[in-house]
């Protein structure tokens, strides 16, 4: 069974492949080039430590200037790889074999029906995830390579950095790919299926896009008024920060845009000291910041993987489900 | 163990009723001719028996098993549309028929499609013509060495040659291994060489069920004076009449009456008679 | 209904050294063949002998790559089907949306020599509902509206490639019935490819057979057959030799 199923996928394996090589090439290249950049430029300290010299040298201008969008191209790609999987692997998965009619030959054989699912589900899905954690590695590796004169800067929590690092891909992947099969097995037309995953998937994608810091633990810095928490400047993912009055409790927002209305007056730019002590007048003494620290992203991949793991589950097991019942 | 048996099958598709109320039972080694308009029932009858359609009413067993959700090991398929990978050759197709399948026969295979004219082993299933792929399923399903074989429309694309090689494949089939078969045709005169035991079935239900030799003794077919009907007893099944003269087809006829004619149809005229009797129902 | 008057005296099909060659090979090879007018021909032969070719080159959909081919006089160019002729091509295309009235202003609107009175006088004798969707209609009325659309523009040479397939025997019946009262009473020469020679045999005065490209018998029944041989059988037996020829 297992050789029918990679026989008829013989062509979109290839064009995995082909993707992986050349994928990988280009990244091989690229990187190598950009490291030569860095080294003939001096920029190499750069890399590792942001100075003032390297913020306002014009190499370090250049650099960035040439190959930004570059980097950030590298990230897109793997940003779209999962969908893209779950768009020309997951959805004709089944419905291409649906919609010709060919299922019924595997149908009326003795092979069982989910035995089927499962065996076309592995050879399209193994192969693909394979790939896509390839790819991912490569790019990772060449982003840190550029370290915080690339994207990396921005944070692990930053959108373009979070969605490509970790298991997130491959969790977006399992799960576009089961949205595509079961949307397949549903519509049982190939290109119908294409547009509602990928429909799908992007809704799905932006609803549940802060569900990961709602669930998660945070911790909370509070600083004395006049000074900004450290976690809204350094790569922490703030939720929610503001003021707190004597009792330790936060002040509602239009409580704080009154009080900052008010004492507007006497804040100079010299100092702050007048501006800090009025404000303490309305009991706006100190700030606080809920932030989830960077060091504990990888408990937001993992609690981001596991939903997402876990719809992907469901889909697939409704994909089973579905096709018992197809008559 | 009857290999298929029928009780109050039933099939809806939403508003319409595809196969209503048919009860029926087919007797071991039996080749059975199943006949009937199209849009009667004949391949749905056949997909719920070969277990890819589910049954709204009722049910069917296939040698004491039920047929819903599951393709009975024992029984074989052939669909209207001959589901195929177009995308292999017949070596491979026969080797991924044959891994989907614990008991499979290669050779069976292979002599069959030895016996046919024109079979590459190394091309491509979708570039043959109609014909060679019909006949490429039918050598599948026989690898399955099945004791019941369900052919939707098996001769429909065929050339008279391939036609007849079909036949004789069957024909063999049944003979050396007593396969029941059951056929849904609409080229009767093909059909009356090979089968033996008719089901006619029309507007979802079973019209004629029986052994061929006995249905068509049970019936006659009368052409006399269209004024004299009333002289002829028996069960109207039929009548084409003209200004002066009726022809009738009757079940259970009595003795022919004086001025008229009588003889036993064959198989043609009497489905032919039952399609017309269904149709002047419709009207 | 008045027969229509005959455009010229030519022939309906002329062929001469005719061939079709496709990237897998020859699918025509060396045809030469007449088709007599008003008779009723059938055009039998395995598949992949070169029926709908043939087909396609009288109705000038495809090009041939030798020879050549007059249609009533006329080479057939590309621009579109000789007035005269009329082709139901084997998955009889309609519209499955349009209504039967709108199938028939179809034909209106896209052939000159259009009759309506005689298409909806033949729809009607199908006892096919007017208003009705054409994919809700069974196979033999779909049937019997390609025949209306095709035989509605009064062609003189009617090409049908297997138009009784997929219909059971009673629609078998009266669509043939239709099509040789309609071919008899208006003169049309009717080119019909089929299967089923069982059923053809007392319909049929003209039978050319093919095989693998070529031509293995063409002519007059009652000539081919004078010996009494049934039309099926002696079709039958020169297509085994042909194959053992081959197979040798």
């Amino acid at each position: 069974m297992i050789w029918v199923s990679w026989r008829r996928q013989r062509p979109q394996l290839i064009t995995l492949l082909a993707m992986l090589v050349v994928g990988a090439g280009v990244v091989v290249l690229l990187r190598s080039s950009m490291l030569d950049s860095i080294t003939s430029s001096g920029l190499t300290e750069c890399v590792t430590r942001t100075t003032q010299e390297c913020s306002t040298n014009k190499s370090a201008g250049d650099f960035r200037a040439e190959w930004s969008t570059r980097l950030q191209l590298g990230q897109a790609a793997i940003i779209f790889l999962p969908v893209l999987i779950g768009l020309f692997i997951g959805a004709p998965l089944f419905a291409r074999e649906l919609e010709q009619g060919t299922h019924v030959l595997a149908f009326t054989q003795s092979v069982s029906r989910t035995r089927w699912m499962l065996s076309k589900l592995v050879v399209a899905l193994v192969p693909a995830l394979v790939v896509l954690i390839a790819l991912q590695y490569l790019v990772w590796w060449w982003l840190t390579t550029a370290g915080v004169m690339g994207p990396r800067v921005n944070g692990s929590f930053q959108v373009f950095n979070f969605g490509i690092e970790h298991v997130s891909p491959v969790a977006y992947t399992l799960f576009a790919f089961a949205v595509g099969a079961f949307v397949g097995v549903v519509t049982r037309r190939t290109l119908v299926a294409m547009i509602v995953t990928l429909g799908a998937f992007t809704v799905l994608r932006f609803a549940l896009f802060d569900v990961v810091t709602r669930v998660m633990t945070t911790q909370r810095e509070v600083v004395t008024s006049g000074l900004s928490p450290t976690a809204s400047r350094d790569a922490s993912l703030v939720i929610s920060q503001g003021y707190l009055d004597a009792a330790g409790q936060p002040i509602a927002p239009d409580k704080v845009g009154a009080a900052v209305q008010a004492c507007k007056a006497t804040w100079t730019p010299e100092g702050q000291q007048e501006y800090v002590a009025c404000l303490a007048k309305s009991d706006l003494g100190r700030r606080y910041a809920d932030f989830i620290p960077e060091s504990q992203a990888w408990q937001a991949h993992l609690v981001d993987a596991s939903i997402y793991g876990a719809l992907a589950v469901l889909l697939l097991v409704g994909t089973g489900w579905a096709l018992r019942r197809q008559s | 163990m009857n290999p298929l048996t029928a009780t109050a099958v039933g099939k809806r598709y939403r508003s319409r009723w595809a196969v209503r109320d048919c009860s029926f039972t087919i007797p071991e080694g039996k080749v059975v001719a199943l006949v009937g308009p199209n849009g009667a029932g004949k391949s749905t009858l056949l997909g719920m028996a070969a277990g890819i359609v589910r049954p709204t009413t009722g049910g069917l067993s296939a040698f004491g098993t039920p047929t819903a959700g599951r393709t009975h090991p024992d029984v074989s398929y052939l669909g209207q549309n001959r589901s195929l990978y177009h995308d292999l050759t017949v070596r491979e197709l026969t080797r991924a028929v044959g891994s989907m399948n614990d008991r499979w026969s290669t050779d069976r295979v292979h002599e069959v499609l030895g016996l046919l004219t024109g079979v590459d082993h190394d091309a491509k299933v979708g570039t043959l013509s109609a014909g060679t792929r019909t006949q490429v399923a039918i050598a599948m399903a026989l690898g399955r060495l099945p004791r019941l074989l369900l052919l939707d429309e098996p001769l429909s694309d065929l050339d008279p040659l391939a036609r007849d090689e079909t036949l004789r494949i069957i024909m063999t089939e049944v003979a050396d291994r007593g396969t029941t078969v059951v056929m849904s045709s609409h080229l009767l005169t093909d059909l009356r060489e090979v089968c033996d035991h008719i089901l006619l079935v029309d507007e979802g239900r079973v019209q004629v069920d029986g052994d061929i030799e006995e249905v068509l003794a049970r019936h006659r077919i009368l052409v006399g004076p269209a004024a004299d009907e009333s002289s002829v007893e028996g069960t109207l099944v039929s009548a084409t009449r003209t200004a002066r003269q009726s022809t009738l087809l009757l079940r259970e006829a009595a003795p022919t009456p004086k001025g008229w004619e009588g003889t036993e149809p064959d198989l043609e005229s009497l489905v032919m008679g039952y399609l017309r009797a269904s149709r002047e129902r419709r009207r | 209904m008045n027969l229509r008057s005959q455009p010229d005296q030519a022939l309906p099909v002329i062929a001469q050294g005719l061939g079709k060659k496709y990237r897998r090979g020859w699918a025509l090879r060396e045809t030469s063949l007449v088709v007599p007018r008003n008779r009723i021909v059938a055009l039998v032969g395995p598949n992949g002998a070169g029926k709908s070719t043939l087909m396609g080159l009288i109705t000038g959909l495809l090009r041939p790559t030798t020879g050549g081919l007059t249609v009533f006089g006329d080479r057939p160019a590309g621009k579109g089907l000789h007035p005269a002729v009329s082709y139901l091509a084997q998955q009889k295309p309609l519209y499955q949306q349009f209504t039967v009235t709108e199938t028939l202003r179809l034909g209106a609107r896209t052939n000159p020599t259009w009759n309506q009175d005689y298409a909806e006088h033949l729809v009607e004798q199908a006892a096919v509902p007017m208003g009705a969707k054409v994919g809700t209609l069974s196979g033999g009325q779909r049937t019997r509206v390609a025949l209306a659309l095709a035989l509605g523009k009064r062609p003189s040479l009617l090409l049908l490639d297997e138009p009784l397939a997929d219909l059971d025997p009673l629609a078998r019946e009266t669509v043939l019935r239709t099509l040789v009262t309609e071919a008899r009473t208006q003169g049309i020469t009717v080119v019909l490819s089929s299967h089923v020679l069982a059923e053809l045999e007392g319909v049929c005065d003209h039978l050319v057979l093919l095989h693998n490209g070529r031509v293995l018998l063409a002519g007059d029944v009652n000539r081919l057959s004078a010996d009494g041989t049934p039309l099926g059988e002696l079709a039958l037996n020169h297509m085994r030799r042909a194959a053992q020829e081959e197979a040798a």
